[in-house]
């Protein structure tokens, strides 16, 4: 992709709040910032970048990784497509517009990435091994986006979900494979502003409004016990030491204690 | 299907959209293109202007709205995928033609009013009879509402506002280009998909078949609200404005009154549908006319 006329010569963050929402939430925001890591690759890599041998277990292990990734993606995709029906404004609606774009590309490349690895029905594969907490995770966050509780299940998708898929595909993006190294630098990239959306969304709304404070520590509660046993069982599958499976409890518990829950 | 459905995939789109007619564009049209001075400083041209283009926000608004619901309901994994590409176009639809309200004087603080203003009561009781099949998680009648509905009438207002501003008005024309591009891939997804899942389901003709009656009045009452109410004609014939040959499906849209450039469109349109319909296995239903 060739580079594109600059939007404004302004620095970003002088802008007046209202004006830097509509910049960072918008889709040329978006198409600037994604033409310069997605450039050249074809599902999520270079098409060049060599596979990497893997014995039959790792092979298996990776396909169950990704397998999760998967229902990891699908929930988010379906959860931020729910989510444009109940956004607040256009500006909300319309970042939400990209992110449902990029929790698509997530879940293609991860399927592609099953196939390369040789699984005939990437689908039927990802139904067979996914995670039950997972399961459960994404059942619930779909129930708080269909009950319409814009501020539950942003909290639950753009902070809990991205921050959990953020801190993994981290760390799992240092021992990978070269091909699934590079499926997922792309992707934290995206995770990256995904979760700045959600802070920022449910910063404002803690600053103006603090009785919701209660309704979404309650939220966490719930599926903090989800997360923490998905990330333990995607932590064992990729083969982490377990001082890395702290580690990374840590850095959710982390990310969500920024917005002032514990 | 899944050949088909890689056609449609993200990768593709990439392709097609930000390495293909999107590149060197910021909100759709080239940097340094502006609105004609005539449309900024005419008070009838510069009040229809900001008229047509809500109605084009109204439109893409639905088809956001529509896009992005029906993916939960999407019955693949692959359709699901299109879907977030479809979600993705329509919300660039409702920026460039917001962006466009502004170029035209409309204040960031104001829009919500002006759109509500301006508005066409018949344009959005269209969106409504489809919204509310999306609501129900209506796949397939939602996919004909939009895909092939929705996005049938947009692709040929697109096209002849097109043909009309491609000499007057090239940054408009410019940011159409892109939105026509977009619209022809959502229409062939919506036939090709639609196709398969009609003939397993067929108990859903006679609803679709109503939905398309009902889209269609109330489409061809916009039509008619937007061409026999356009002051804008009338203003141009005031002002004497030589309108440089516009050719659309054979005719030359410069030299034709209003209820005429109507009566063109609401054919072509109406003409689109029954053949697309046909495609799919739906009945093309006649509607009132307004």
């Amino acid at each position: 992709m060739a580079t594109r006329a600059s939007l404004s010569p302004v620095d970003i963050h002088d802008l007046e709040l209202q004006q830097f929402l509509e910049e960072v939430h918008s889709f040329e925001f978006w198409f600037e910032a994604v033409e310069g890591y997605l450039s050249g690759l074809t599902w999520g890599h270079r098409p060049d970048t060599p596979e990497a041998v893997l014995d039959e277990l790792e092979r298996d292990r990776l396909i169950t990784v990704l397998c999760n990734y998967c229902v990891g993606e699908t929930a988010a995709l379906e959860g931020a497509s729910g989510l444009i029906s109940i956004a607040p404004n256009r500006l909300s609606k319309v970042f939400l517009a990209t992110q449902v774009a990029d929790e698509g590309r997530h879940l293609e490349v991860f399927l592609h990435r099953l196939r390369d690895l040789g699984v005939k029905d990437p689908e039927a594969e990802v139904e067979r091994r996914a995670s039950p907490s997972l399961v459960l995770f994404k059942r619930r966050l779909l129930e708080l986006v269909a009950g319409k509780d814009w501020e539950a299940a942003i909290f639950a998708q753009n902070v809990i979900l991205e921050a959990l898929e953020f801190a993994v595909f981290h760390s799992h993006g240092q021992t990978a494979d070269p091909i699934t190294r590079e499926v997922l630098a792309g992707v934290v990239k995206d995770e990256r502003r995904h979760i700045g959306f959600g802070e920022n969304e449910i910063g404002r709304r803690l600053a103006s409004a603090p009785h919701i404070r209660a309704r979404i520590g309650q939220v966490k509660k719930e599926l903090d016990h989800l997360v923490l046993d998905t990330l333990a069982d995607t932590i064992k599958q990729i083969g982490m030491p377990r001082d890395e499976q702290e580690r990374l409890g840590r850095a959710y518990l982390e990310s969500v204690e920024r917005l002032g829950f514990v | 299907m899944s050949d088909f459905l890689s056609a449609y995939s993200i990768q593709s789109w990439l392709e097609s959209c930000p390495q293909g007619y999107l590149e060197n564009t910021v909100y759709g049209h080239a940097t340094g293109e502006n609105e004609p001075e005539l449309l900024l400083t005419n008070a009838v041209l510069h009040e229809e202007t900001i008229r047509s283009t809500v109605q084009l926000v109204v439109g893409e608004r639905c088809a956001l709205a529509a896009s992005s619901g029906l993916i939960n309901a999407a019955p693949d994994e692959a359709s699901k995928r299109f879907l977030a590409t479809q979600t993705l176009d329509e919300a660039r639809h409702v920026e460039i033609f917001t962006h466009r309200l502004y170029d035209l004087g409309v204040k960031k603080n104001h829009l919500e009013d002006v759109i509500q203003r301006y508005a066409n009561r018949n344009l959005v009781k269209f969106a409504e009879v489809l919204l509310e099949k999306v609501d129900k998680k209506d796949f397939i009648s939602g996919v004909v509402g939009q895909n092939i509905v929705l996005e049938g009438m947009a692709f040929s207002v697109f096209e002849m506002m097109y043909a009309m501003n491609q000499t007057v008005n090239p940054k408009f024309a410019h940011t159409l280009s892109g939105t026509i591009a977009d619209e022809r891939r959502h229409v062939g997804f919506g036939e090709n998909r639609i196709g398969s899942l009609i003939k397993d389901h067929p108990e859903k003709r006679p609803e679709i078949e109503r939905m398309q009656k009902e889209m269609s009045y109330y489409m061809l009452a916009t039509f008619a609200d937007a061409f026999r109410n356009n002051a804008a004609a009338a203003e141009f014939d005031r002002l004497q404005e030589e309108q440089p040959r516009a050719e659309w499906h054979g005719a030359d849209l410069s030299a034709m009154k209003p209820e005429e450039m109507e009566g063109l469109l609401a054919d072509t349109v109406l003409k689109e549908f029954k053949t697309r319909l046909g495609r799919i296995g739906i009945e093309y239903q006649t509607p009132v006319r307004p």
